[in-house]
């Protein structure tokens, strides 16, 4: 049994410390992958190191006045456009750029009247953020298509099921062209071909790359990664943006995988051919004004004959990390662990089926706080005969708290013989033993799942719950400072801590009667501090999401009632008045027992 | 009391590093006594109570076997078999105290 419960201990202590990592994770560079970049496959002379970097920096960083989106489209000249039920936007012909990708669904607030959300934008705007695709060849001599090269486009626009064919002529003997699909929901189909009308062979590198410029706001906490990230070769490696301070960059080559960057609710990655080896490289460029990041691939060069054409396929995600559908895609494009583009940490094998189950409710109840609630409801009855021993153990307990003083002050000098006295009274009063740490500690993945799925998911944005939440991502905006919601103006800075909302306030409360409930502890000490740790545990869940802070408020409010009634049952008086009223049956805590007891703890020393 | 009295001259004369190792221990499960612990108040099935264990083993057996010792009684919370007093003895067993 020992043996068991230590290997046991061994593994939480492991996964304890990986969790740990995950949440606060050492500062350490990520080794850096300088694998051989794109040695020339069959021979080829001088491969092009890699795909083209973003345009350069304008020169002397001129203060640029910042367009408006239509400003910007409006700037770079003819579009090809796409309006579906999840996307809007255009691709520029000039560079065959998709720089104007917005969610239809996703709104900028709750107000469902705010702008759609911007996944990628137009030079020009604030946050320029796009995706290319063209060749590099090893001929100095090919002339390929560039930034400045404007396409000809087949149709005026993009929708699913019918694609667009982006075409240029070089003017020596090659085509190129662009077919752009656009599904249903946030995937770009590209083909990329070339056809040689030349009469002799050229050899090209198709590639594909996104540039966002300057460095975005992160949410800045250490439970969630956003930036460059990928699957190389199986495995995930995660980057942040500072990685790549001081133009730094990772080069790696991969057969299948992924690589993109992320922000916490949308992304915009690229997907290669899954058979073939890519040399993908991420790096940032310029500084100041001027930082781009731009991550990229390089697939196998085309080696195309007179008369052929060679194309290949590409795939940009650019959209909302809806869960059901990243697992989609993985499945219907075989994308390798397209999945962990969401980043479920390191408890994913907890947080995920909790996700699932969770959505599930909300599709039976329609309401994600309504779900969150259920959710509780299950968690408490799979614990509830534990908790139900335990409440039993700590309300003979606090009965018999009036009698503990006593033999503390009886024998307070001989700690020995005063536990050997509470143990009698224990076995003469039938205290069975407490269930002991494990029902609370199995509450903890509970929670932090939980935490971890509202605050990640982007099914949890703008979901609302019953009167002023009206989302359960965020915390609760009805807070003190703002006179619970009904004066509007901007709480400074400072006094964020201060400004606690309903909830959390309601949580605090909760927390204060389950203490009421409970047996003081023995230390003084502690004992004092705990009485203010409700106080301090409002202030500190105040600022978390207002579906958490719902769920342990409703969580307390469960333990409150079975506690409540099982005191009840027992007889135990409830409040702290009860010690008092209590004290007759503190009659004759027998000490006359007392030697054979001592005798067995003069053997309990040896043992 | 021999008991005690055998184990002070041991730790009167313990290493500096040893000594600092065994005071930040005992910081951090002081500090674990007076925030975290809220959550786990009625649930101890033994008497002292798991930190209160530590940080007398700890105290008494230094840092290294302290740790072991106090990782032991962890292990045994939650056993069928084990519950009541249960204080840190002197010599290094793994097997739980034995009281009725």
């Amino acid at each position: 049994m020992d043996q068991k419960n230590f290997i046991v201990a061994i593994v939480l202590s492991v996964v304890i410390i990986m969790g740990w990592q995950t949440l606060f994770p050492a500062k350490t560079p990520p080794p850096q992958q300088q694998t051989t970049q794109a040695t020339s496959p069959n021979g080829t002379p001088s491969a092009p190191a890699s795909a083209p970097g973003a345009p350069a920096a304008t020169p002397a960083a001129a203060p640029q006045k910042v367009m408006t989106l239509d400003e910007a489209l409006a700037a770079q000249g003819p579009r090809v456009t796409f309006n579906t039920d999840q996307l809007l936007g255009s691709i520029a012909l000039k560079g065959a750029r998709i720089d104007d990708v917005r969610l239809a669904k996703q709104r900028e607030t709750i107000d469902p009247n705010s702008p759609p959300v911007p996944v990628l934008s137009p030079v020009g705007t604030e946050h320029p953020y796009y995706a290319e695709f063209g060749w590099s060849a090893s001929d100095p001599n090919v002339k390929l298509p560039g930034p400045d090269t404007l396409w000809t486009a087949g149709n005026p626009s993009v929708v699913p099921g019918k694609p667009v064919r982006l075409t240029w002529d070089n003017g020596q003997g090659l085509i190129f062209a662009l077919d752009v699909a656009l599904d249903e929901f946030f995937m770009f189909d590209v083909r990329q071909s070339v056809e040689n009308k030349s009469d002799k062979p050229v050899t090209v590198f198709p590639w594909s790359l996104i540039v966002r410029y300057g460095e975005p706001k992160a949410e800045g906490i250490y439970i969630l990664h956003e930036g460059p990230y990928g699957v190389f070769n199986g495995s995930l490696k995660e980057f942040s943006y500072s990685d790549f301070k001081d133009n730094k960059q990772q080069k790696i080559s991969t057969t299948g995988g992924w690589v993109g960057i992320t922000d916490k609710y949308w992304m915009a990655t690229l997907v290669p051919d899954q058979q073939s080896k890519v040399d993908v490289s991420i790096k940032s460029t310029g500084s100041g004004a001027d930082l781009k990041y731009q991550i990229d691939y390089v697939a196998p060069g085309k080696e195309i004959a007179p008369g052929a054409t060679a194309a290949t396929d590409a795939r940009l995600f650019a959209g909302a990390k809806i869960v059901k559908l990243i697992d989609a895609y993985e499945k219907k494009y075989g994308i390798e662990k397209f999945d962990l583009t969401i980043d479920w940490g390191w408890f994913w094998f907890f947080t995920k089926p909790l996700f699932w189950l969770l959505e599930w409710l909300y599709g039976q109840l329609g309401n994600f706080g309504v779900a969150i609630l259920v959710l509780t409801v299950l968690v408490k009855a799979v614990f509830f005969p534990l908790a139900n021993k335990s409440y039993a153990a700590m309300s003979k307990m606090k009965a018999l708290q009036p009698e503990m003083e006593k033999l503390k002050e009886r024998y307070g000098e001989d700690r020995q013989r005063m536990n050997q006295e509470l143990m009698q009274l224990y076995r003469r009063e039938k205290v069975n033993p407490a269930a002991g740490c494990l029902p609370i500690v199995v509450q903890i993945p509970v929670f932090f799942a939980l935490y971890k799925v509202l605050y990640t998911t982007i099914e949890m944005r703008h979901q609302p719950f019953f009167g002023w939440i009206k989302d359960l991502s965020a915390p609760d905006p009805a807070t003190i400072l703002t006179g619970f919601g009904f004066i509007h103006w901007q709480v400074p800075e400072i006094l964020h801590f201060f400004n606690i909302g309903v909830w959390p306030l309601i949580m605090g409360v909760t927390m204060y009667l389950q203490q009421k409930l409970n047996p003081a502890p023995a230390d003084p000490v502690q004992a004092r501090v705990f009485q203010f740790l409700p106080i301090l545990f409002t202030f500190m869940m105040a600022p978390f999401s207002a579906g958490l802070v719902i769920y342990w408020a409703w969580s307390n409010t469960l333990s409150i009632a079975q506690q409540y009634s099982i005191m009840r049952r027992h007889g135990t008086p409830i409040g702290s008045k009860a010690a008092t009223k209590a004290k007759p049956v503190a009659a004759v805590p027998a000490p006359a027992n007392g030697g054979s007891t001592s005798k067995k703890g003069g053997k309990a020393k040896k043992g | 009391m021999t008991c005690h009295a055998r184990l002070a001259p041991a730790s009167a004369n313990r290493q500096f590093p040893g000594r600092m190792l065994s005071l930040a221990l005992r910081g951090a499960i002081r500090f674990y006594q007076l925030t975290l612990a809220y959550f786990f108040v009625g649930a101890c099935r033994y008497e002292p109570s798991c930190s209160a264990y530590a940080a007398e083993a700890v105290a008494r057996h230094g840092a290294l076997r302290g740790s072991w010792l106090a990782a032991h009684r962890l292990c045994r919370c939650g056993t069928r078999r084990g519950r009541g007093y249960a204080p840190v003895t002197s010599s290094l067993s793994c097997s739980p105290v034995k009281v009725r």
